[in-house]
């Protein structure tokens, strides 16, 4: 029995002629997110960083400068969780770059190619799937605090913090996402995101309160977005609410989506 | 037996000359740190005096403790490329092999130690020690490196890949997080109080502490002289009893 040869390329016949619409994009996407969840219902290993780095972080920080920080544990813990939720979300954004260039170089990209399916679904499914990263870092490091002592003022600006930073998150994995279109390899992403977020989040009012920096480290520290965020987080975790932090948070999210969408998604047609 | 010990760090020696990266490597790490707490740690941190000067010597333990990583690495090399086998068929001293291994991490890590404690200068450290107490000072960071490059010996001559030749470190350099090398203990809670006052790198940045600032060491000099030299005989014994197994 001799194998039929199908030739590699566009799908042919009634499937190609049926027209790709919002709807069956958004479908396309979710299947494509779907696919992402099971890759790591399959590799479990994967969420490492959004389980491990949390917890351990949390407590390292908490028991082993807490006290030389702020007197004692508890009194850290204000400072210290939402620092820590806002980072290890933050960092978890750039996975997104990563695996998206590790499908793009092991060719999986070539096959979804050939299949009749909206071009961009790949590419908006990552992002879509990464989604749960950011919920289980955020979940963690919640639970995290509160077994820890940490107490918010209220569930509803805790909820609305933790909403915040995973928009800011899925903000930026946009970013990532580009940069993982355009490089040439999944380590050269990997570089090229620790080179960008490590000063941003370690010289952020994170682990600190911003008033105990030299000041020419407190002028950075002062514009710093992501100081931006935790403030906002800490603001709604506490009584005196995010006011304008929040506003910025957004808005500066807003304006990464604006700017680095275009990017990635035009980035990734030219090579889909 | 001196003269192929000799022999050999001299071939090992030119390794790390023609990639003098690695020590760029080994020092990137310890320097962010060592910046990362002067500068944004450091004021909110309530330290005895100058926190530069408290800093340094645990900076310096976790530059050791990720550079010996590359002597496991190195050893597992040789290991893997049968060197090691090579050099059995050869007239040298037995002990030879492992020694200039031992001696290349000590030479390449005083270096890296050098370049770590010449930014100290930079950013504020201000020693008061005597001639006498700087002696004291390197002395103890070479019987520590001593003793961490011995037990780097065995990872490199059992492991069965190079990351797990490597991966022994990551506990290494952890372990001056829970000690009084970042923070006082005094500040921390009960059980991680009791466990970093009681661990071995406690004593050793507290006297290496001591002996910098000019002030008197107390028992903890005797103590860590005795963390080093318990751990680096017991991990000597086994690193040469697997060496000697292996060449059999």
């Amino acid at each position: 029995m001799t194998a039929l040869a199908i030739p590699a390329g566009p799908a042919t016949g009634a499937a190609a002629a049926r027209p790709i619409t919002l709807l069956t994009t958004v479908q396309h996407s979710l299947t494509m997110a779907w696919r992402g969840l099971l890759k790591v219902r399959r590799t479990p290993e994967q969420l490492i960083d959004v389980t491990v780095q949390p917890i351990l972080f949390t407590l390292m920080f908490a028991y082993l400068f807490g006290g030389a920080v702020a007197g004692d544990v508890v009194s850290y813990l204000p400072t210290i969780i939402p620092g820590i939720l806002v980072q290890t979300v933050i960092t978890t954004s750039t996975v997104t770059g990563v695996q998206l260039r590790e499908d793009m170089d092991k060719g999986v990209f070539d096959r979804f190619r050939s299949l009749p399916i909206a071009r961009i679904a790949p590419l908006a499914g990552a992002l879509v799937a990464d989604v749960l990263r950011y919920v289980i870092a955020t979940t963690l490091t919640l639970v995290m605090g509160l077994i820890m002592g940490w107490r918010p003022v209220s569930v509803s600006g805790t909820l609305g913090a933790a909403l915040l930073v995973i928009v800011c998150a899925w903000a930026l994995s946009w970013i990532f996402a580009f940069f993982g279109v355009i490089a040439r390899s999944a380590s050269s992403v990997q570089g090229i995101s620790f080179l960008i977020l490590f000063p941003l989040t370690f010289l952020s009012n994170a682990f600190v309160p911003a008033e105990t920096l030299p000041r020419w480290l407190k002028a950075f520290v002062d514009i710093n977005p992501v100081s931006h965020v935790v403030t906002a987080v800490r603001g709604l975790t506490s009584a005196t609410g995010g006011g304008s932090d929040v506003l910025f948070a957004l808005l500066g999210a807003a304006v990464v989506v604006a700017i680095f969408a275009p990017l990635a998604v035009r980035g990734y047609m030219r090579k889909a | 037996m001196l003269r192929d010990t000799t022999a050999l760090t001299g071939r090992l020696m030119k390794q790390i000359l023609r990639s003098p990266d690695t020590i760029i490597t080994v020092a990137i790490t310890p320097l962010a740190l060592f910046l990362l707490f002067r500068y944004v740690f450091g004021g909110a941190i309530q330290a005895p005096g100058n926190y530069t000067n408290y800093l340094l010597p645990g900076i310096l333990l976790i530059t050791v403790a990720s550079g010996v990583a590359y002597t496991a690495l190195r050893l597992f090399n040789d290991r893997q490329k049968g060197i090691n086998a090579r050099f059995l068929t050869m007239p040298i001293g037995r002990s030879a092999v492992l020694w200039s291994h031992v001696l290349t991490s000590l030479v390449s890590n005083l270096v890296t130690a050098a370049i770590i404690v010449a930014v100290g200068f930079a950013i504020g450290f201000r020693p008061q020690a005597s001639v006498l107490g700087w002696l004291g000072f390197v002395g103890v960071l070479v019987l520590f490196t001593l003793t961490l490059t011995w037990l780097a010996v065995i990872p490199g001559l059992t492991a069965s890949t190079a990351e797990g030749a490597s991966a022994f470190s990551y506990p290494l350099i952890f372990l001056p997080f829970l000690s009084s090398a970042f923070v006082p203990t005094e500040t921390m809670p009960g059980p991680v109080r009791w466990f970093a006052e009681n661990q071995p790198v406690t004593p050793v940045v507290e006297s290496m502490r001591a002996l910098v600032e000019g002030r008197p060491v107390g028992t903890n000099l005797w103590i860590a002289l005795a963390w080093l030299i318990a751990l680096g005989t017991l991990a000597y014994a086994v690193a040469t009893h697997r060496y000697a197994k292996a060449s059999r």
